[in-house]
């Protein structure tokens, strides 16, 4: 197990490596000229030049690199062009509210996706089946923001049951989970879909296996058989497929976020770019890609624990 | 010749394939939505009513109605002329980048199934590429070189790129390993000669269908990406910037951000549907 986790994290290297470079070069090699932005237009050349030095920009471009590798290691970001906020400090925040969002959202739509996946196994071909199956497809096929307009219109506008915008305080609070509402369903909603058909599969394969017939034979009921021995075998693929969609909902969460403006790290990163805000947008790209490849770690590790012949490989 | 599995299709299996789709009603509903779509995008210019960029002060955010069929924006503009040329830019922005990806990461896991001192290289980049989601080379790009449609088809493109080399790859092994393959080195066929008329034309069916699979979810980012604002710039009409902009006053007018979502979930749930139904007849060991 040791040796495993050792090769993942070290696969994760030149991965994070390729990470910190996109961030450099953002920031370094867009066509503007940071000294000459910072200077201002009616700066003299010679103004420009002290500026560049000032900031480093006269050396090589691997020392430039790896000062700001240095400088991400001891939590700088830089600062932002729009509001001269400290990146860092903007982006732990919204990152909470991020995490916040896609834990609300897993927590009723993961149990739900492998009810309803184990549901149409178990009635293979049948009606429930085809229901199930075709909610799935549908589910994968809308847009998040129709969803989203649709939560909005009926549960915001028409019954105002629940507020639309932006985040009530802390999830244990009571203003703070009602806002989580609607976002969290919405984002949900779209990876309900996914779930379920990759539990539905798993679980057909499952069910067809031998020791499931022995079980059936020895007269177990149907019940034990389905909970106890085919679904807990049938949860391994699911977990890696889970992992495997976390890109689709990180995908799925800055539209949400957009829409319901949750102050996460998707809208920060999406409002940076729109806004040519470069410090702020390299920091929030470079946390999404790490959050998502810590995400993969820890997802492969979980996977190697639920089936041990993965280490031997 | 030994049928291997995923190979192209003889003749006779077009005929099945009708059968098959006469058969399957929902399948042939959503290739009749599909050809619909398009004909709708590739005839734009003679099927719209009106100029989809003009702009009418008067008759701003109108209902659906006769003379506007799905109503006019937030500038009087008509909506259904807009998602017919929405619909051109939205599909072809999806067909663009599995073009693209597909033709780029074929080639990919076509060299590294041929060439195992490759392999290893390949296929620990296409590793380091997997390691992202499309959406954040999408927010990646749009910040590099700005947003707008192109940068919508590279990111789109790259994240295609290695799904697509990891089934080539697979495909190319299987088929490597017959013995036609063997025969055809013995009698002094070149690398090149091999790949491209024997190995790749034997793979062709599994990667069409993979692909096929993946275009709904092309669409659907693209137009996602359109939506965040960092996609095709307004006023072009494209699906998903539409309704980002019918968002700001969704509750006086619904209908000009709900009906182009419609529309993308339309040409996307046939996608999926006609992409099920083929890989189902063609390739079903991609199930899953």
């Amino acid at each position: 197990m040791l040796r495993y986790t050792a090769q993942r994290l070290l696969f994760a290297v030149p991965v994070i490596f390729g990470v910190l470079l996109i961030g450099f070069a953002l920031l370094n090699l867009v066509p503007s000229d940071p000294a000459t932005v910072r200077a201002g237009p009616t700066a003299s050349a010679a103004v420009i030049t002290q500026i560049r030095s000032e900031m480093g920009l006269d050396r090589p471009l691997w020392e430039q690199f790896l000062r700001y590798v240095g400088s991400i290691m001891q939590g700088d970001l830089g600062t932002s062009l729009v509001n001269n906020m400290s990146v860092a400090e903007e982006l732990s925040r919204s990152f909470l509210a991020t995490l916040e969002l896609i834990a609300l959202c897993l927590v009723w739509a993961v149990p739900l996706a492998i009810l309803l996946g184990v549901a149409a196994a178990v009635s293979r071909g049948g009606f429930l089946d085809r229901l199930i199956i075709s909610g799935a497809v549908a589910g994968i096929s809308l847009p998040v923001f129709l969803i989203g307009m649709v939560l909005l219109w009926i549960f915001g506008f028409q019954l105002q049951w629940l507020p639309f915008t932006g985040r009530g305080g802390p999830l244990w609070t009571l203003d703070g989970f009602r806002h989580a509402v609607l976002p969290s369903l919405c984002l949900g909603l779209i990876f309900v879909g996914p779930v379920a058909r990759i539990t539905r599969t798993s679980m057909l394969e499952v069910l067809g296996a031998d020791h499931i017939r022995t079980a059936r034979a020895k007269g177990l009921e149907e019940r034990l058989i389905v909970g106890r021995h085919a679904l807990r075998n049938a949860m391994i693929p699911v977990t890696t497929l889970i992992g495997l969609q976390i890109g689709y909902l990180m995908g799925g969460a800055i539209v949400t976020e957009t829409i319901f403006s949750w102050p996460g790290v998707g809208r920060l990163a999406v409002g940076a770019i729109v806004a040519n805000d470069l410090p702020v947008a390299q920091g929030a790209i470079i946390a999404l890609a790490l959050g998502f490849i810590a995400i993969n770690i820890i997802v492969d590790l979980l996977y190697a624990v639920l089936d041990p012949r993965i280490q031997a490989r | 010749m030994t049928l291997v599995p995923g190979s192209a299709l003889p003749q006779s299996n077009h005929a099945r394939l009708l059968r098959r789709l006469a058969a399957d009603p929902l399948a042939a509903a959503a290739l009749g939505t599909l050809v619909m779509l398009a004909a709708g995008a590739v005839f734009a210019s003679v099927l719209a009513p009106y100029d989809p960029l003009r702009i009418e002060m008067t008759r701003v955010m109108q209902p659906p109605s006769a003379a506007h069929w799905f109503g006019t924006d937030g500038q009087g503009r008509d909506i259904f002329s807009r998602v017919l040329f929405g619909l051109r830019l939205t599909g072809l922005m999806g067909f663009c980048a599995i073009a693209i990806g597909g033709a780029l990461g074929t080639a990919a896991g076509m060299l590294a199934a041929f060439y195992p001192r490759l392999d290893g290289l390949i296929m620990r980049l296409m590793d380091v590429l997997l390691s992202f989601p499309a959406i954040l080379f999408g927010l990646a790009i749009a910040a590099i070189i700005g947003a707008g449609t192109l940068s919508v088809i590279i990111a789109l493109a790259i994240s295609t790129i290695p799904l697509t080399a990891r089934i080539a790859r697979g495909a190319a092994l299987t088929v490597i390993a017959q013995d036609y393959i063997a025969a055809g080195r013995v009698i002094g066929l070149t690398d090149t000669g091999l790949l491209v008329r024997y190995i790749l034309p034997n793979c062709l069916s599994t990667i069409v269908v993979f692909l096929t699979l993946r275009l709904g979810q092309a669409i659907l980012l693209a137009a996602s990406l359109g939506f965040l604002g960092l996609g095709t710039q307004p006023p072009t009409p494209e699906l998903g910037t539409m309704a980002a902009q019918g968002i700001n006053f969704f509750f006086f007018a619904p209908h000009v951000a709900i009906i182009p979502s419609l529309v993308i979930f339309a040409l996307v749930l046939a996608t999926n549907v006609l992409g099920d139904f083929l890989r189902d007849i063609l390739d079903p060991r991609l199930r899953g």
